[in-house]
């Protein structure tokens, strides 16, 4: 009967602590959990903002300090005018938006590098004409898409074979219509981005020819923002440690994460199996982004491209703080 | 289900052997997961050393002269592309940082079989210098992740070493827990068991056959109980306990005394008890210095009733003369039968006084309340003697005959009367 009696004592003091526990947790739930900052993100539709797709899928943000409402855009261009413009805190630009806005009065920074690749942008050919190198190209119709990557990617492949765009045909066009004249025959060869390229692939088939242009040119994905006060680098912190768990899960499960952008951006397996092994995600902010804007912005000015002609400082776009908290290890510029 | 004891102690057994098991194989994976985390850190050594060798063989040298040979450079190349392949398991952080020096290694290698192929002849002299300033970027790209894994590993094998130190004292704690509460468990059992069986032995001892209730049970004690409480019913129903016959013998003696000092007649205290309790009263009274009274009663012509009547109502005579004393004297006195028709009341804490108006007051009493059989009054008269201890009196037997002379002084003076002794 005694032992009867210590069980059901037990068990109602076992309540009693349990019931305790939950009136403290619904108290206090505010003060123990970390405050929350609301912030919006301007990303870029495409895979190289895969770890922002996996950290929303994962939810990587939810042990950090911020809120995070993604905005989703059509290009790094639009995603830093969101920035510039306030509409949102934070934006994926590719090194080659910062090259060409660092030329103008925009004051921003770039946090951290996420992601690179050294094969986005191709040089394509058709296989009956028998090109396969670039010293073939001289007298030829090439399309490129006018003051971005894709004609600075074709002047660097030039420079190369000692040769200048004077050398050949060049004609701009938009993206789509890059892809429309190539396909028509209209033009011989075309300097294109993903997934365009990709598209033309799919497209002619076995019609097409890539030109070996591999690590001629690095691609990279950034995040920018404005010049940050203390709140925005709390904020951008917060962003690359949600950021580096997403990066890890993706090193560990690169099938998994494949998943999560072929559903986000609807695409296919195929083109996400294209690119992916050309990817390398990983934050830093190191030499390499630094000489790639860099170089770019010398050719912008070269060609007299823009209006600005003033070698800009490349290392005041830089700004360290918040990814030397995360993780400073990653971090591979000067002071 | 009930265990047996000795299935206990094989189960206790087994759980040493089964921790001892455990605590062996946490200690190797333990030392397994050191190694690892120190394979790791060699493995980040080695990349670093081989591309640091990769820069100061591109820094030393002009890459795009003719004279340079590109063949060293591409065997440490492949030397590092080799070891890359056979890198260690890597935990997901470091495996990032692995991911970006494969490709960066590989994008390295490319890109200098690129610049090696006709050495830029037709380049100019920027663009030579954009490419040689890539390659040395990527190069120091590659050393810094080299640098970062380095770190993470260092970090790592500290980690991993706590944590594996942390998870054999947990596996060795819950162990020696289980273990310690296991033996004291079967301790409990032990003592507990045999304490109720030890209390049970003392009981029947003292002759107290009760059944053994255990706490714990468990096959071998259950079979002792069984055995020990067979044993004791059967004793308990064929043994008189010592307390019991005590009690027996204790109210037959009890009985016995009684009968041997009570007078069957008169159910009053005979001649033997009378002397037996007067010799306690003179002793009290030498000690206390109190007066102590005798007084003898003798029924007048006693003979006649038996004769007229019959010795039956000559008895009941005497058993009423009895009553009638017992009605008058006090809680103290004392009344017994000295012979025939003569009877003893001892008088504690009483002088000749008091005894004679005691005396009156049976006489009184007896006149007012005479025996009556088959409607007929019998009537008789007592002859009362009473005597007072003093100092002549050595022992009882002299106050009884100092009282039985007043009595035959009562008797020769008319009988019916209260004579003291002088």
């Amino acid at each position: 009967m005694i032992t009867l009696n210590i069980k059901y004592a037990l068990l109602f003091l076992g309540l009693l602590a349990v019931s305790g526990g939950y009136l403290m947790y619904s108290n206090y739930q505010e003060t123990w959990q970390i405050k929350k900052h609301p912030v919006s993100i301007a990303i870029s539709k495409t895979p190289l903002s895969t770890p922002f797709f996996v950290a929303e899928s994962i939810n990587a943000f939810q042990d950090t300090c911020v809120n995070v409402k993604y905005v989703d855009v059509i290009g790094g261009k639009n995603a830093f005018n969101k920035v510039m413009l306030g509409e949102t805190d934070f934006g994926t630009s590719s090194d080659s938006v910062l090259a060409f806005q660092s030329l103008t009065k925009n004051t921003f920074v770039t946090h951290a590098m996420f992601v690179e690749s050294d094969n986005d942008m191709k040089l394509l050919t058709h296989k009956k004409d028998n090109i396969v190198s670039v010293s073939q190209l001289v007298g030829k119709n090439i399309g490129v898409i006018k003051g971005t990557s894709s004609e600075y990617f074709l002047s660097t492949l030039l420079a190369i074979e000692g040769l200048t765009t004077k050398d050949v045909n060049l004609s701009y066009f938009n993206p789509t219509q890059l892809t429309e004249y190539f396909i028509r025959n209209e033009l011989d060869a075309v300097v294109h981005w993903e997934p365009f390229a990709f598209n033309i692939v799919q497209l002619l088939e076995d019609q097409v020819n890539i030109i070996e242009t591999k690590n001629f040119h690095t691609l990279s994905f950034n995040l920018v923002s404005k010049i940050p006060d203390k709140l925005l680098l709390e904020k951008a912190t917060c962003i690359l440690q949600g950021l580096n768990t997403a990066i890890e899960y993706i090193a560990s499960f690169p099938e998994k994460s494949k998943i999560i952008v072929m559903n986000k951006l609807n695409l296919d397996l195929s083109f996400i199996n294209w690119v992916w092994d050309d990817y390398i995600f990983k934050l830093s902010l190191n030499q390499s982004l630094r000489l790639n804007i860099k170089s770019q912005v010398v050719w912008v000015i070269e060609t007299q491209m823009s209006e600005y002609n003033d070698m800009p400082n490349i290392d005041a776009f830089l700004d360290r703080r918040a990814i030397m908290q995360v993780d400073p290890g990653a971090v591979n510029i000067p002071l | 289900m009930k265990v047996s004891l000795s299935e206990r102690i094989y189960f206790f057994n087994i759980c040493c052997c089964l921790l001892f098991v455990v605590l062996a194989i946490s200690i190797l994976w333990s030392s397994q997961k050191v190694e690892l985390a120190l394979s790791r850190e060699a493995y980040t050594q080695k990349v670093s050393n081989l591309t640091n060798r990769l820069k100061q063989l591109i820094v030393s040298d002009d890459i795009y002269h003719s004279d340079y040979n590109a063949s060293g450079w591409l065997d440490s190349q492949s030397k590092l592309i080799q070891l890359l392949k056979s890198a260690p398991i890597l935990t997901s952080k470091q495996l990032t940082i692995q991911n970006s020096i494969n490709s960066q290694s590989q994008s390295v290698k490319r890109l200098f079989t690129r610049i090696n192929e006709n050495k830029l002849k037709k380049a100019n002299e920027s663009i030579k210098k954009l490419l040689r300033t890539r390659l040395m970027t990527q190069l120091e790209i590659i050393s810094a992740d080299s640098m970062q894994l380095s770190v993470v590993v260092q970090k790592d094998i500290y980690k991993v070493i706590k944590r594996q130190a942390l998870f054999i004292l947990l596996i060795l704690s819950i162990g020696l827990f289980t273990l310690l509460y296991g033996s004291f468990r079967l301790a409990k059992v032990f003592s507990m068991s045999l304490k109720e069986i030890k209390n049970a032995f003392e009981k029947n001892h003292s002759g107290n056959f009760q059944k053994i209730e255990l706490t714990h049970h468990s096959v071998e004690f259950d079979s002792i109980v069984k055995a020990f409480n067979g044993m004791n019913q059967k004793l308990g129903e064929t043994t008189v306990s010592l307390e019991v016959m005590k009690n027996i013998v204790e109210e037959r003696t009890r009985n016995l005394k009684q009968l041997s000092n009570t007078d069957p007649l008169t159910k009053v205290a005979n001649r033997r008890a009378l002397f037996e309790r007067g010799n306690i009263e003179l002793l009290r009274e030498h000690r206390s210095q109190n007066k102590l009274s005798l007084m003898l009663l003798d029924c007048d012509y006693f003979k006649n009733v038996n004769d007229e009547y019959g010795h039956q109502v000559g008895d009941k005579l005497l058993k009423h003369i009895c009553y009638i004393c017992n009605q008058e004297i006090r809680k103290i006195d004392f009344l017994g039968r000295y012979g025939g028709e003569e009877f003893i009341i001892i008088l504690p804490d009483c002088d000749i006084k008091g005894g004679v108006e005691l005396a009156k007051r049976i006489q009184n009493s007896l006149l007012k309340n005479c025996l009556v059989v088959e409607d007929k009054k019998i009537k008789v008269t007592l002859s009362i003697g009473i005597s007072m201890l003093g100092d002549k009196h050595k022992n009882f037997e002299q106050l009884i005959y100092d009282a039985d002379q007043a009595m035959y002084a009562a008797k020769e003076n008319g009988r019916n009367r209260i004579e003291v002794s002088k």
